[in-house]
Formats: C-alpha cells, sequence, structure tokens
C-alpha cells in the first residue's frame, strides 16, 4: 500500500511531496529573494515567531546515508543516529547557503548537548560552519512556576528573532502568523480524521508526507494543500489492513511505514515528532501571545522524551483508543534510551486491554540496516490477522 | 558453594591506607542503622538524586539517601549484576542508565531485606530527583511507584552566560556568575520544595538552621581544599584516589553535619601527618594520574595495577577536587536560599558542560602536576556526556596525554580488568613513557 495511485495522482498531493523529498527548495528560493531562513532542531522551537518576525522555518532532519566524520570526531557514544546525522549536517557545512541562523529547543537532553557543543565550537573553532544559535529552553513539568518561566523564555527567543531579522516583532504580527498555523494544523487534523476513519482513506505513508512536507514549506500553501487533498481523500480508496499505532523513535523519512503497510498493516496514528503530535493543540488566540506560545508547546501531548512514565501510558492509551488500532508497535533507535523506561508499563496497560504490541528496540539507522526485521514484522503483523 | 566460586572470581579488594577511609566506612554503615530504625519508627525518608539540594533537607532533618552513594554501596557489594537481571525479569532493559537505576532494580528484589547491602534500602516516604536528563524523571517514578513513596522533581536551566573559570566567582561572586533569572528560578524551586516536605512531613523549615549546614558545609570544603592542594604539591603523594574518593565520597554525603566537617579535618590532618613523617603511597612515583569520570565502584584495585610496575599513581578524582572548588559558598547569611541555589544550580554544568568543565580539569591537571589523563565514558549514560572532545583537545593542546574508554561505574558485567589494564599500560608506555612526558 504505503503511497498509493490515488495520492501520487492528486496535484495538491504531489506538491507535498515534492517539498517532502525536496526539502531546501522552498527555503533556497525563499533565501533567494532575500528572505532569512532559521533551521529548527527539535520540536519545539514554536514556528509563530518565525513566521512573524518574516522569516522562513526551516526543520533540521538526518541524511540516511552520510558519512558520520564531524559526528564521530565530537560526539561521545550515547548520541542516538538521528541527532548524529543532524548535527553532521550542521557543522560539515551542508546548512551553510540554506539556513541563515538555527534555533535549538530543549526538546530532548541529547538536543540539549548538541546545542551545548555547537555553542563551544562557534567560540572555540570559529572556522568551522556553525550558523548563529539560540536556545529556547522550555521547561515541559507542568508547574505554573516553570509556566511563568516559559512566558520569560519565549520572550527571550522573540527577542532573539527581531535581532536576526532587524525587524520588531508586534503582537498582531504573532496572530497573524498563528491564524496561518492554526489553519494548517486544522487541515492536517483533517487528515487525521480520515486517516483514524473506521475505513481509513490515507494510509500513514500518505499522512507523514502530508505531516512532514509542512516543516519545509509555506505555511499558508501548505495549508491550502492539505484542505484539497483531505477534500480529494474522501473518495479515495478504503484501506482494509491491521491498523497499527507506532510509537517511540521519530520518522523522518517514510521507509519504516512503508514497511509495515506492504505488510498487511496500515499505521493509522503515532506519537512522535513527525506524525500527530505535530498538530495537535493550537495557539489559542483568547491569550496573550506569550502566554498562547506557552500553552501551545508546554501543553500538548507527551513527548517519549519529557515526561514520566505514568504520563506517557496514559497518553499512549488515549491516542491508540482515539486511532481504534488492533495493535502497538514501539520502534527505538539505537541509544534513545528514554522510551525503553516506558515501555513496559505502557505495554502492559495495552495488553491489558487486549491490544498487541511489538517492541524493536536498539534498531540500527536508518530503518533499512536492520535486514532482519521485515521477517519479524510480518511474523507480527500476521499473528493479527489469526 | 556457589558463593565461593563467586569470591573467586571477584578482582582483588582495593588496598586502602588511610584510617579516615575506614573511619568514614565504618561511619556510614552505622548512620545507616540508624537511619532505618528512624524510618522503622515511622518518620519521613527521602532518597535524592545526587544534584538534588539536600541541604534543604539536611536543615529540616529528614533523614534521606543520595542515590548515587547507595548505588556506588550495591556495586562495591557487589550486588549490581543481580539487580540488573531483575530489570531484565521485569521486563525493562538491564543495559541502561545504570548509576542511576541500582535502586530501582534492587527495588524489585523480593529479598532485598536478606540480600541488600545492610539489610537493604528502606522503603523511602519522598523520591526527589531534578530533571538533568530525559530517563531521571522515569526512573525515580517507578522507583517511588515500588515503594510507595510521593514523586517530587526539580527543573535544569541551561546557562546562557558562561563566563570562563567559574571556580574564581563559585565562593563569593556567583550573580557574576549566573544569569539573574536562573538564580531567581532556583529559589522559586527552593521555596516550592520547602513548601512541598513542611506539608509532607509536619516540619518546619528553619532559615537559621539553613545557614548553620551552609556554614559547615563551608568548613568541611575548606579542609577538601587544603588536601587538595596538600596532594597536589607534594611528590610522591601521601595518598591515591582508592583513598580518597571513598574518604571525601562519604562524608560528602554527609554534609551539613559536625561529623562531617570533623572527619574533613581529620582527613586532612592524617594526609598532612603522611606528608610531614615523608610517607607516600607510591614511593617510587614517576607517573601521576588523572582520573576523569565517576569513581569505578566495581574494582578500586584497579587504580592501583601501574603503581609497581611503572610507578604511575592515580592522584586526582573530581572527587577530592569537586570539594574544594565547587561547594563553597560564603556570606550565606545575607540570603540563604540564595547561595544554596548558586551552590546546586551549577554543579552539573561544571562537571558537564563545556566549556565549564574542561577548563577546569586542566587548571586542576596542572596545579597537581599531572602526566597524564585516564578518561572513562559511560556508553549510555546521557548525564555524564560532557563533551569530552573539547576535554580532551583542551589536554592535548596543553602537552597532556588522554586515554579515552568506555566503561561502567556500577555494572561490573561490562568490565574486563585484563583488557582495560592493557589499555592503560599501553597508553603509559607510549604515550607518557615514549611520549616524553616522562
Amino acid at each position: 500500500m504505503g503511497i498509493r495511485d490515488c495520492a501520487r495522482n492528486s496535484k495538491a498531493f504531489q506538491r507535498l511531496l515534492r517539498y517532502y523529498s525536496n526539502r531546501e527548495e522552498a527555503a533556497r528560493e525563499f533565501r533567494q529573494k532575500g528572505g532569512k531562513v532559521v533551521g529548527q532542531l527539535g520540536a519545539d522551537v514554536p514556528d509563530e515567531l518565525i513566521i512573524a518576525a518574516g522569516m522562513f522555518p526551516l526543520r533540521i532532519y538526518a541524511d540516511r546515508d552520510s558519512k558520520l566524520i564531524e559526528a564521530d570526531k565530537y560526539l561521545e557514544f550515547s548520541f542516538d543516529p538521528v541527532i548524529r546525522a543532524q548535527f553532521e549536517k550542521i557543522v560539515d557545512g551542508t546548512y551553510s547557503d540554506i539556513i541563515d541562523y538555527l534555533a535549538i529547543s530543549n526538546s530532548t537532553d541529547v538536543i540539549i548537548r548538541t546545542y551545548l557543543y555547537l555553542r563551544e565550537i562557534r567560540r572555540r573553532e570559529p572556522e568551522k560552519p556553525v550558523p548563529p544559535l539560540d536556545f529556547i529552553d522550555w521547561l515541559f513539568t507542568r508547574r505554573m512556576l516553570y509556566q511563568v518561566r516559559n512566558e520569560f523564555t519565549v520572550d527571550l527567543f522573540r527577542k532573539t528573532l527581531e535581532e536576526w531579522s532587524g525587524r520588531e516583532i508586534s503582537d498582531s504580527d504573532i496572530e497573524a502568523a498563528a491564524k496561518i498555523l492554526n489553519n494548517d494544523r486544522a487541515a492536517l487534523r483533517e487528515i487525521s480524521a480520515l486517516r483514524k476513519a473506521h475505513k481509513p482513506r490515507i494510509s500513514g505513508s500518505e499522512a507523514l508526507v502530508i505531516i512532514g512536507s509542512s516543516m519545509f514549506m509555506d505555511r499558508a500553501e501548505h495549508a491550502e494543500l492539505t484542505w484539497q487533498v483531505a477534500s480529494e481523500a474522501k473518495d479515495w480508496p478504503e484501506i482494509d489492513a491491521k491498523r497499527i499505532f507506532l510509537t517511540g523513535s521519530a520518522h523522518e523519512y517514510p521507509d519504516f511505514y512503508e514497511m509495515i503497510e506492504r505488510n498487511g498493516g496500515v499505521v493509522v496514528g503515532e506519537d512522535h515528532d513527525w506524525g500527530d503530535r505535530h498538530f495537535e493543540r493550537d495557539y489559542n488566540s483568547s491569550y496573550s501571545p506569550t502566554r498562547a506560545i506557552v500553552d501551545r508547546y508546554m501543553l500538548r501531548s507527551f513527548s517519549s522524551k519529557k515526561a514520566f512514565v505514568s504520563q506517557r501510558v496514559q497518553a499512549l492509551d488515549e491516542a491508540v483508543n482515539a486511532s481504534q488500532a488492533d495493535a502497538v508497535i514501539f520502534y527505538v533507535n539505537m541509544y534513545e534510551e528514554s522510551a525503553s523506561w516506558d515501555y513496559p508499563s505502557q505495554k502492559k496497560s495495552l495488553e491489558d486491554r487486549g491490544i498487541a504490541t511489538k517492541a524493536f528496540v536498539k534498531m540500527a539507522y536508518p530503518v533499512a540496516r536492520n535486514e532482519w526485521l521485515e521477517d519479524s514484522l510480518k511474523k507480527f503483523i500476521d499473528s493479527l490477522k489469526e | 558453594m556457589p558463593n565461593d566460586i563467586k569470591r573467586a572470581n571477584e578482582p582483588n579488594r582495593a588496598r586502602k591506607s588511610l584510617q579516615a577511609t575506614a573511619v568514614a566506612s565504618a561511619y556510614q554503615k552505622e548512620w545507616f542503622a540508624g537511619l532505618r530504625a528512624r524510618v522503622e519508627a515511622g518518620e519521613d525518608f527521602g532518597y535524592l538524586n545526587a544534584d538534588v539540594p539536600m541541604e534543604i533537607l539536611r536543615a529540616m532533618d529528614i533523614p534521606f539517601v543520595v542515590n548515587q552513594w547507595w548505588a556506588a554501596i550495591c556495586a562495591a557489594k557487589r550486588m549490581t549484576p543481580k539487580y540488573y537481571s531483575l530489570l531484565n525479569a521485569a521486563g525493562y532493559r538491564d543495559d541502561l542508565c545504570s548509576y542511576c537505576a541500582t535502586a530501582f532494580a534492587e527495588s524489585l528484589d523480593p529479598d532485598d531485606k536478606i540480600s541488600g547491602p545492610w539489610g537493604g534500602l528502606p522503603s523511602p516516604t519522598i523520591a526527589i530527583t531534578r530533571l538533568t536528563c530525559d530517563c531521571q524523571s522515569k526512573i525515580f517514578e517507578l522507583f517511588a511507584k515500588n515503594h510507595g513513596a510521593d514523586l517530587y522533581v526539580m527543573e535544569n536551566t541551561q546557562p546562557r552566560k558562561v563566563p570562563p573559570n567559574w571556580w574564581e566567582l563559585s565562593e563569593d561572586r556567583w550573580e557574576e556568575l549566573y544569569d539573574k533569572d536562573r538564580l531567581d528560578l532556583a529559589v522559586e524551586d527552593l521555596k516550592a520544595l520547602i513548601s512541598y516536605l513542611e506539608n509532607k512531613t509536619g516540619k518546619m523549615f528553619d532559615i537559621n538552621k539553613l545557614i548553620e549546614v551552609m556554614n559547615l558545609i563551608n568548613e568541611q570544603e575548606s579542609w577538601y581544599k587544603k588536601t587538595r592542594d596538600l596532594i597536589a604539591r607534594t611528590s610522591p603523594a601521601p595518598v591515591t584516589v582508592v583513598d580518597t574518593i571513598n574518604a571525601v565520597m562519604q562524608a560528602q554525603w554527609q554534609r551539613g553535619t559536625r561529623w562531617a566537617v570533623e572527619h574533613a579535618k581529620s582527613l586532612y590532618e592524617e594526609i598532612r601527618s603522611f606528608v610531614d613523617a615523608g610517607r607516600s603511597a607510591v614511593p617510587n612515583e614517576k607517573i601521576r594520574l588523572m582520573w576523569l569520570g565517576r569513581g569505578l565502584w566495581h574494582d578500586f584495585a584497579f587504580y592501583q595495577n601501574f603503581e609497581d610496575k611503572y610507578g604511575a599513581a592515580f592522584v586526582w578524582s573530581m572527587y577530592l577536587a569537586m570539594g574544594a572548588d565547587a561547594y563553597i559558598r560564603y556570606n550565606v547569611e545575607a540570603d540563604p536560599l540564595r547561595a544554596l541555589a548558586a551552590r546546586y544550580i551549577g554543579m552539573e554544568d561544571f562537571l558537564h558542560m563545556p566549556p565549564w568543565n574542561a577548563n577546569w580539569f586542566l587548571k586542576e591537571a596542572r596545579h597537581n602536576n599531572i602526566d597524564g589523563v585516564v578518561y572513562m565514558v559511560p556508553e549510555n549514560c546521557m548525564q555524564a556526556v560532557e563533551g569530552s572532545y573539547f576535554i580532551k583537545k583542551t589536554f592535548e593542546d596543553a602537552g597532556i596525554p588522554v586515554l579515552l574508554f568506555k566503561a561502567d561505574p556500577v555494572d561490573s558485567r561490562k568490565w574486563n580488568r585484563e583488557t582495560m589494564t592493557g589499555l592503560v599500560e599501553d597508553f603509559i608506555e607510549t604515550r607518557i613513557i615514549m611520549g616524553g612526558k616522562k
């Protein structure tokens, strides 16, 4: 199944796929017209502020096949393979003519360390092509003290963007950007509903393209195309396959989704940052801009990195219920350890409710390097049919 | 019989020369028995990660144990292979977060009261950690749940301001050392912790008691400063890390007590007496080594493997030196909570954040006439990730060779003493002796 002909024949989907496949294209065009591009490392850099500053947010991602010369030089063993590959591109100059600045959010501990290392490289080895940096020091523990602190942090980032863009960011600039983003999120939720319907109309591989492309293109255009795909997809063929919910590591590419979907499954939901979590909470325009941004980024569903086990158990149970999944697959890359502490409790909670689970941990990167994986996956999905 | 076989396969125990080490070992066992009695009598009992500001609990007279200290005890008692197998049996991976997860693993042991160190860990009623790595909150929550304890967490922020020589500012110029907003937040965090503890335990937090605790700590750490300086300027060194790590770490977790001050003083005086008597740990000392990383709790004798053959003595570890440079906060009376905030928010950064750690390690290497650095980096612990590239480069740019290797401080299953000994011997021969350092 994967990406079906009905999707490939859609003009709107084709355009989304183009930006998903050519991830720097829109940013380059923006830059050629004199605009400035802000690379985003981590899933919690507020798009609202970057767009309000008249700049282009571009998500940093890993190349699957690049040699990790710089990463192996600077990073210890325990940095996971995705962040290693992202770090490589920042330090080896791949992004030199694509991004002007780099905004980093503390979405995981490994990204915090990456920020500290990049800051030190800029200080000690200024010849390296690491762009100017800013760090958004979110605190995700849900207490008022930290919520207030996050408002301070957001205001600091706003000031940095004003320096980078050379212009003041007004509240109405932020409101305008938020309106675009909320519209895009609403469109993505429409896609999500089609995907989670009793008979899904959109596959996981297709959804991953639709969601992921928003990280590399103009968001107003993305929203328009996504609404269009949502409208067309209502007439796409229903998918009859075992419904799989995916948790664990983020998937920047559809490799694993395609593997699941060519073996009798369909990915109806996920809780990683390149999937459902990307669009699930709106900017609340009834709050002041700073508070609305804190509300959106601090209080959306728990990431696997910044949450207690009990929070993750509950969040996964709820997400699995909402997607009516038959089974949950845990997929965790090598050295991406924190989700492993959630797994036994999550597994128990799911299996107590009759939902099958399968764990793939310590996975090599990229997916294709795990040559044994497809056989094991197929056996699991076949077992669901029995 | 199985026990006999186990003993035969175990590595040799380290030779320790200091009375202060033996005293600390005896005291901690006695203290732990007293703590157990208080817990059994119904008092609240806190279990804290090492970076939690324990001074608050000390001032409130709430008994507590520090996670890393207890992990070290479990490792020294060679319990960790059993505990990690329990993790595995419960569906957890047994190769993660060994330092932080030992106590959680122990909590899975139904026989803990019989086979655990010193009768096992009594069940805490409060578990407190700081969120200095993604796994911390998860491990502590699991641990708290198994013991039926409350979980309390404190956040961690990253410095924007990074003045290079933190040790020159930390004692009394912390407003210059840290971003003001970080200190402000940390003070509020302390107040929230105090409020929680007052409600939980029914005990009042007395600010005057905190001043007393902070001043006792200043006194204790000042003795460590004198001890560090004495060892630094004495060659051959009077003692090695085999003595100082245990003597200091055991007392460090008792900081804020009169016993800890007296112990730190006695440690200095004993080492001073060695120096005065011309007694040295490695009489043929030719090479002074620095140990970077956590203590190798399951094989302390390893540190002594190179003394006879090469005259190589491990004279430096962070445990004594951090006591000397990182803990003292003078003039606490003006604002004791802010002084405490200025201690606890920096501790992780001093050790794990470039450039603060690298600059300090180099300063210490020079101060201690170090010839080579042996640097242990755990394979899968993000909390211990600290910019090893920058540290190594800082040393090597200064002409001090570094051996960096992967190992685990508490998981003996990942350790092969023979291989590691070969690695260090090769380093001594090729990088220090043939490299012209000696």
